[in-house]
């Protein structure tokens, strides 16, 4: 009889820690989950520019970095570019740094940007280069999506979808 | 604690959209089934809010089972200021595919690629979705066609 006790009494403590454990692991997955995405994939990347030179993203930190996940067949992405165009022509020599990555061809990206008359540099890539763009929140790999990093390469803001000018610039300048 | 969770609760994604995209495999639905011994219905179903490019759409068979594509229907036809004349579809597309030397008995898999955007101000990349089709074991044999007009960009 007391083993039986015994046995269920070890049985609900079991049950009771093993509760605890999965409530635990899935708070913790939670709290991880809403973790600032961390940016040092994407500042890992190495991409070349529409006339082929390979451009580091790491040579633009201590900037406030806006990294901006194009295509010239997304008509979204090309009607919010003339923003990025005036911010980095406004706040480039307060140390603001646009960088457009295009998932597109060169030749493209080339005439796109001469007809903007784009004034940060466009780096060309493929559908793998949006795989950075997931931990970030793109889970579906849509585009545009646009990162803001602070001076220290810390994420700062993400967003899918076109930015508006004045949000854009809200969150630019409280970093500038 | 709290530090963590403030900082954890108070970081959002943020987003112009309002609403979550569909991904695009729900946005794009494609199906295909057999309505004659050599000719498959294919149909993309674009959920409300979302289109299609016309010549984005192109469909691949494996094996290739003698693929034959008609033209397309022609959709919406808008003005693009970069790549000029370009036709979208919203509601449903249906094409009707040959499958000029599919077997009885063989499985032939209808593989379609699309592309389209959410008016919500987003575009989704190319996406291939997949679908069986078993060609029943009663099917006339094929008529034997040299030349189709096969159109595969696996090849």
């Amino acid at each position: 009889m007391l083993s039986i006790q015994l046995n269920r009494s070890a049985r609900i403590s079991l049950y009771v820690l093993a509760g605890a454990m999965a409530l635990s692991a899935g708070v913790g997955l939670a709290i991880w989950d809403r973790q600032p995405p961390d940016a040092r994939e994407l500042l890992a990347l190495s991409l070349p520019d529409a006339q082929g030179a390979e451009q580091p993203l790491r040579q633009w930190r201590g900037k406030v970095l806006v990294v901006n996940f194009w295509a010239t067949w997304c008509g979204p992405c090309r009607d919010e570019m003339p923003e990025f165009v005036k911010a980095q022509r406004d706040l480039g020599p307060r140390g603001l740094q646009v960088v457009g990555i295009a998932i597109d061809q060169p030749d493209k990206v080339v005439r796109f940007a001469k007809d903007l008359d784009l004034n940060y540099p466009a780096l060309i890539a493929g559908y793998e280069a949006m795989e950075v763009a997931k931990p970030l929140g793109d889970r579906l790999l849509a585009l545009p999506f646009t990162v803001v990093l602070d001076r220290q390469g810390k994420v700062a803001h993400t967003q899918l979808g076109p930015m508006k000018p004045a949000q854009l610039r809200k969150i630019i300048g409280d970093l500038l | 604690m709290c530090a963590v969770f403030c900082a954890a609760l108070s970081f959002a994604v943020g987003s112009a959209l309002g609403q979550s995209p569909l991904p695009p495999d729900r946005a794009f639905r494609f199906s295909a089934r057999l309505i004659g011994p050599q000719t498959v219905e294919a149909r993309f179903s674009i959920a409300d809010g979302y289109y299609l490019y016309r010549d984005k759409i192109h469909f691949a068979a494996e094996p290739a089972a003698g693929l034959s594509v008609p033209a397309l229907p022609h959709g919406a036809a808008k003005e693009d200021p970069f790549f000029g004349h370009v036709e979208t579809y919203r509601g449903s597309v249906v094409v009707n595919l040959s499958l000029t030397e599919a077997k009885p008995g063989q499985q032939v898999v209808i593989a379609a690629e699309s592309q389209g955007c959410a008016d919500i101000g987003l575009c989704y990349p190319p996406t291939i979705q997949r679908v069986a089709i078993p060609i029943p074991e009663g099917s006339p044999a094929p008529a034997s066609s040299g030349e189709s007009a096969k159109k595969s960009w696996f090849n």
